[in-house]
């Protein structure tokens, strides 16, 4: 008796606690609906962009994005590079500290460096040229180079599969394995509090936050934590989102369709989120078999037969949300050139069947790879295959599931073309089709000599010309078709204080508050 | 009556091992691979192959099966590849949900479906039979996302009376109350099968109603009220019955849409989630205990009819 008395007690204090705290809690607790659920957070191992507008909130990085997407300084106070490029001495931040209350000293940083540059999503694009990574002081890092990488900066600043800085001793001990959810230890100003599948990612304020006092400008300066928590709830149905955010039950909804924009721009139960980095599509040829493997006047009477802006107008509908631009970076970015953009959208069938003729097709299908997941693909892939019909090229659409489509693609044999979208990115050293071992391999004389002078500089005047070298050869060897960019759109309640028009890449709740 | 038991349950047995034959090679005959999954758009061909092989998936299949089935008979159903969590634990996780959204609709399905049933057939051929025949028909064909998202617009979004989607546990702050976040989605889901089983309790209390010892009955003198519920409901129940224990099962595994429109952490949506994400154990462990659910609840319905029905003799 005695027994059960005590454990009726303890039930009532353990619930009467449990009920205070939630209730402080939920006072200033986000609830952010999502497209679905995450993969792991550790951002240094993934590319999937809702990891990465999570973990952004509990990692941090040495550098970080301002609004116009040059790295400042972040977990580094600044850098000294060697006359000759290849010695690069960073200092860090004194006390820093993790969420599990360490202080973050150069060891964890190398150690980050390291397993991002061994094992991380994107590691191998500045490993390859990097000799030595060393902490040279308590607060200092110096890493050395091969060759010059002009790129590096904005890779040490680009949170997507990029190097967040860990605690040394989780680093070592993950090695090549994803980091496990109750090791996830960063800096940042909201540390993780819990993950249950299926029904939330939940991230709470963390009170010992050291961030910087400037001012907040794009995702460097201040990070100031006004809300208690942020919970990330999967809420794949995207009628479900809008319908939870109008009645109050979600704060913030991201992906909301295309085909909604209209009813919703002029709802006053919610605000309109603009994305302000584009997404877009590219349809990529395979270069090393089939019809297109080398035949690049056959790519590019393929190309002459699209109109992107049908196709666009088609797979996204409003006009708001989409741009028929053929260079790869938007117009205002430092990476925007016109170079080679002449051949984008040119939607000329004729003439598009007499290059074809010319470059000796004989009708053979080409075989184009697409998934269902994403309609926008779908849509694409439908209008291009009438497009080049009536220039008498013979497209045979290979429609599958997403996880199908990763897998063909990486064998030569199974397609000719495949549909896909790219992510913004802060420098084109990112691009997947500069990548020689992404499928499609482009891997030409041309494109390495290109690449050379375009990596192998920190000048941003000749790496800017460089690119605008690569971006013509790319409209003349055809190795990937830019369909033309989409801007995507979340929804958030009127209620949030401090968001910005438009979201950079990944929408951000530091400086924010309801 | 235990050998019965356990005759059925030896069958039950053979026809799991069948089952779980037939779910691994179906699930690996699907083309797709959840390494490129994981790893995302640039994964190295040598990031692919490492954690192919950290997987096990680069073993032979009968290997594959042969480890799954030998783990399974532990009671470990393997581990995630998506979330790298215990199977076991997914399944439990999602097992409130789909229990409790299935029970509650089946309350709906019963409350709705009998009496309207029942009254549809003592009214035979009038205007009231036709009228519920006809909202019936239209229940059971609108489809179930239709429904669901009006019902959110209507009573989340416009009136503010319910939430919209989602499901905090019972066990959780708010505790029973939390019930009210599955009203709409078992709404929704009971719509189209309350429709059945009305149509079904109707049917076969007509057929019933033809019989001969309802004639003799009614000749009798015995009053008609009593005649339908103790001559008539009592066996056109039967073929009913048997429809509740099937359609309980299936609420279990066809709610996929009603939870994807509710953003319910349900079974269902796991399941469906998986299969895109090819998270072979989840999709194996998920079915293998639906077939398990399925075969106990054959098992109980046709216990059930002995109850009912005391000429059937269970052999």
């Amino acid at each position: 008796m005695r027994r059960k008395l005590g454990n009726l007690i303890r039930g009532s204090v353990l619930a009467l606690t449990a009920t205070m705290t939630v209730n402080a809690a939920s006072a200033e607790t986000l609830r952010y609906a999502t497209i679905g659920e995450p993969p792991s957070l550790d951002l240094q191992m993934g590319t999937a962009t809702l990891a990465t507008t999570i973990g952004q909130h509990m990692f941090e990085m040495l550098y970080a994005f301002d609004s116009t997407f040059e790295p400042q300084p972040f977990l580094a106070t600044g850098e000294t590079i060697s006359d000759d490029g290849l010695t690069i001495t960073i200092g860090l931040r004194e006390g820093v500290k993790f969420h599990n209350g360490q202080e973050m000293t150069a060891d964890d940083v190398v150690a980050s460096l390291k397993r991002w540059g061994e094992y991380g999503a994107r590691g191998k694009l500045l490993v390859d040229d990097v000799a030595s990574i060393e902490a040279t002081g308590p607060y200092e890092v110096t890493i050395k180079l091969n060759q010059p990488n002009g790129a590096w900066k904005s890779m040490l600043a680009f949170p997507n599969g990029g190097p967040v800085i860990y605690p040394a001793d989780i680093v070592t001990a993950a090695g090549g394995e994803p980091i496990a959810p109750e090791n996830y230890i960063g800096t940042g100003p909201f540390k993780f509090n819990e993950w249950r599948n299926n029904r939330h990612v939940e991230l709470v304020k963390f009170d010992d936050y050291t961030g910087l006092d400037t001012p907040a400008n794009g995702y460097s300066g201040a990070r100031v934590a006004e809300l208690d928590a942020i919970r990330f709830i999967p809420v794949p149905d995207v009628g479900t989102r809008v319908s939870g955010v109008q009645a109050g039950d979600y704060d913030y909804a991201e992906f909301i369709s295309g085909d909604l924009y209209g009813i919703l721009k002029d709802d006053p139960a919610l605000k309109i989120h603009l994305s302000g980095a584009p997404i877009f599509g590219l349809v990529f040829m395979n270069s090393k078999n089939g019809p297109l493997a080398d035949n690049f006047p056959l790519r590019r009477a393929v190309l002459a037969a699209l109109n992107m802006e049908e196709a666009l107008r088609v797979s996204v509908g409003e006009e708001a949300l989409w741009s028929a631009n053929g260079s790869f970076f938007p117009e205002g970015n430092i990476w925007y050139t016109d170079a080679g953009t002449e051949a984008y959208s040119q939607g000329d069938p004729a003439k598009a069947k007499e290059m074809a003729e010319a470059a000796g097709y004989d009708g053979t299908p080409i075989k184009l790879l697409v998934s269902t997941n994403y309609k926008t693909h779908f849509d694409q892939a439908t209008v291009f295959t009438r497009q080049l019909a009536d220039a008498g090229i013979n497209i045979e659409m290979v429609v599958v599931d997403w996880a199908t489509l990763l897998k063909k693609r990486a064998q030569p044999d199974q397609w000719d073309m495949f549909v896909t979208h790219h992510g913004n990115i802060p420098d084109p050293v990112l691009l997947t089709a500069l990548n020689n071992n992404y499928p499609g391999w482009w891997a030409t004389e041309e494109k390495a000599v290109l690449d050379k002078k375009f990596t192998g500089t920190s000048d941003l005047d000749v790496r800017r010309e460089a690119w605008a070298g690569l971006q013509a050869l790319i409209y003349e060897q055809v190795p990937t078709m830019k369909v033309g960019d989409v801007y995507s759109y979340d929804i958030a309640s009127p209620k949030l204080e401090g968001m910005g028009e438009t979201t950079l890449i990944w929408p951000h709740f530091w400086g924010v508050s309801k | 009556m235990l050998i019965y038991i356990l005759r059925r349950t030896g069958a039950a047995l053979a026809t799991l091992a069948a089952a779980s034959v037939v779910i691994f090679i179906f699930i690996h005959l699907i083309p797709g691979d959840p390494i490129y999954v994981m790893l995302g758009d640039e994964a190295t061909p040598e990031q692919v192959e490492a954690l192919r092989t950290r997987l096990g998936l680069d073993r032979s299949l009968p290997v594959q099966y042969f480890y799954w089935v030998g783990n399974v008979l532990q009671g470990d159903l393997g581990t995630s590849i998506f979330f790298q969590e215990p199977v076991t634990r997914i399944i439990l996780d999602g097992a409130e949900t789909s229990l409790l959204l299935a029970t509650v609709t089946m309350v709906w399905i019963v409350l709705l479906g009998v009496p309207v049933g029942v009254l549809a057939a003592t009214r035979h051929g009038t205007w009231i039979d036709q009228g519920l025949s006809g909202v019936a028909m239209l229940l059971a064909s609108i489809p179930t996302f239709w429904v669901g998202l009006y019902l959110i617009l209507i009573f989340a979004a416009t009136l503010g009376w319910l939430p919209s989607s989602g499901y905090p546990s019972v066990f959780e702050e708010g505790g029973i109350s939390n019930l009210r976040y599955l009203l709409l989605p078992s709404l929704t889901l009971a719509a189209p099968n309350a429709a059945l089983i009305l149509r079904l309790t109707r049917a076969s209390m007509l057929d019933v109603a033809k019989e001969d010892y309802v004639r003799t009955a009614r000749s009798k003198g015995i009053r008609p009220r009593r005649v339908v519920t103790r001559h008539i409901l009592r066996n056109a129940l039967l073929a009913v019955v048997s429809a509740f224990g099937f359609t309980f099962a299936a609420l279990i595994s066809e709610a996929v849409v009603t939870e994807t429109v509710f953003a319910l952490p349900g079974i269902g949506r796991m399941v469906v989630q998986s299969i895109l994400r090819r998270d072979y154990p989840v999709i194996q462990g998920v079915i293998l205990v639906i077939v398990c659910l399925y075969l106990v609840i054959n098992l109980l319905v046709d216990i059930s009819y002995r109850f009912l029905d005391p000429r059937v003799e269970l052999e």
